[in-house]
Parts: C-alpha cells; sequence; structure tokens
C-alpha cells in the first residue's frame, strides 16, 4: 500500500526533461550538448517505465530497453562524428558552424 | 508517506536533481561527465524503485559502463586548446543567453508539472512487485522477436558506422 505516487516520477522526468533543454540551449561544447540530449532521452524513458508499473503487459518497460539501445546508438555515432569535425576543424564549438549566405 | 521506499525515493530525487541542476551550472565538461554518472545512478535507483529490474541493472551497465567511458574518451580527444579568456583551460565551455535558457527551463519545467497534474492517470493493473526479468525474456522471444532482431541489427551497423565514421581518412 505504500507504492510511491505516479506523479513524483513524472514531476522528476519534467524536471530532468527541462534541465536537458536548458543544457543544450546554454551551452557551446557539442558533447556538452550530447550530454543534454541524452539527460532529455532519460527523462522519457522514466516516465516510459513510471507507466508501466502500472501495466501487467509491460509494455512501457520493452519500450524503454529499446530506447535504450537506440540511445548507445544515437551517442556513438554522435561522438564519431564530433571526433571528425574536431579533426578538421580543431575546434567544437557550436557558434562555429555558421552558414554563409 | 514516511515508509522506507518513500524516503528512498527523496534521497534519489535530490541525488538526480541536484547532479542534474550542477550539469547545468558547471562549466567544466569533465565535471558535467561525473555529475552525469550520478544522474545515471540515481537513474537506475528510481527504475529499481518502479520495480522495473531489469531496466535499472540494464541502464547502469550501458550508460555508466559504456556511454560515459565513451563521453569521457570524447572529452581527451577534443581538448580544446584556446579559449576566449585567454588561459588554456582545455575542459572550460563558453555558455551563452543564460537567462533565456533558465527562463525557457523554468517555463518547460512549469508547464509539464501543471500538465501532468491536470490528468487523471489510472493503473491497468495492480502493482507488480516482482522480478520482470523473466517475462521481459518471454516477451523479447515472443511478442517482441521482431523488434528485438531489428534492433540486434540497428545496433551491428550503428557501431559499424560509428568506427568508420571515426576512422582516420586521409
Amino acid at each position: 500500500m505504500n507504492e510511491i505516487p505516479l506523479i513524483f516520477f513524472l514531476w522528476v522526468g519534467a524536471f530532468l526533461f527541462a534541465t536537458g533543454l536548458s543544457i543544450i540551449l546554454i551551452k557551446r561544447n557539442v558533447i556538452f550538448v550530447l550530454m543534454g540530449v541524452e539527460l532529455m532521452l532519460n527523462a522519457a524513458n522514466l516516465n516510459l517505465i513510471a507507466f508501466s508499473r502500472g501495466d501487467d503487459q509491460n509494455q512501457g518497460l520493452m519500450m524503454g530497453l529499446f530506447v535504450l539501445v537506440i540511445g548507445v546508438c544515437e551517442m556513438s555515432i554522435a561522438l564519431a562524428i564530433i571526433l571528425q569535425v574536431y579533426r578538421r576543424f580543431k575546434k567544437i564549438d557550436i557558434d562555429q558552424f555558421q552558414s554563409r549566405n | 508517506m514516511n515508509s522506507p521506499l518513500m524516503i528512498g525515493f527523496l534521497a534519489l530525487t535530490f541525488l538526480t536533481c541536484g547532479s542534474a541542476f550542477f550539469m547545468l551550472w558547471t562549466k567544466n565538461v569533465l565535471h558535467a561527465a561525473l555529475a552525469m554518472f550520478m544522474t545515471m545512478l540515481g537513474l537506475a535507483g528510481f527504475y529499481v524503485l518502479a520495480f522495473a529490474d531489469v531496466m535499472a541493472v540494464s541502464h547502469l551497465m550501458i550508460y555508466v559502463g559504456g556511454v560515459l567511458i565513451l563521453i569521457l574518451f570524447g572529452i581527451m580527444m577534443t581538448g580544446q586548446r584556446t579559449s576566449k579568456t585567454g588561459q588554456t583551460n582545455e575542459l572550460f565551455t563558453e555558455q551563452k543567453g543564460r537567462f533565456w535558457a533558465f527562463f525557457i527551463g523554468l517555463t518547460v519545467f512549469f508547464g509539464l508539472s501543471w500538465l501532468l497534474g491536470q490528468q487523471h492517470f489510472y493503473a491497468f493493473s495492480d502493482i507488480d512487485q516482482h522480478s520482470k526479468l523473466g517475462r521481459v525474456g518471454l516477451s523479447f522471444m515472443l511478442e517482441y522477436s521482431f523488434p528485438f532482431e531489428l534492433t540486434g541489427v540497428f545496433l551491428l551497423i550503428a557501431l559499424v558506422g560509428a568506427t568508420y565514421i571515426a576512422k582516420n581518412h586521409e
């Protein structure tokens, strides 16, 4: 009878999502931005798991496991791309990428 | 409200939200990576409290063991030699537009909280407090077998592609 209410998980998820969004907006380092993206992804995942608690078929849990794998793929490819960008430009600031119009 | 579960939840909330906020606050990429490690530990604790043990263990293994090492390698290999202040601090990160970012973050947080507070969620069934390992394994082999295989192939392609991209093309 002493389970944690669902809304508490959702609040934590909302806080992590907002923090990740702020990190993406503030920071000028691409790796930092990537960490913010990870934070947002995990906030969404926490919501999936929290909703899956009251579901006897565990659909949210399965979805969360798939999201985990996709997040890892995204992370590895993004870091490889960052490495190449650093090799070419010797810099990984976001502001260095400007279109010439 | 005074159960051990609740106390653990509050402690994990302080750990997770505190280190997430420290990630936002700090300008040092390495400190942020360590704070992200603490955040991931707290999230694994949340998964345990939500009775999803499989998720907690795999999250710990993947994020603390894999992604964090990857990020540390990324930080090491992309050290920026010069910063605008002239001092050679390779971990320092520029920040821009602090006010708007804080404002947007606060708006998103309170907006989401308000929106979620308006809803009335109800559960399909009672909360099952047992381990879900067996059922997750069965589900992977039965109704989720196609997405499971697809995810495996996707992971393989992504890792081969990442290795190819990270190669020194000269």
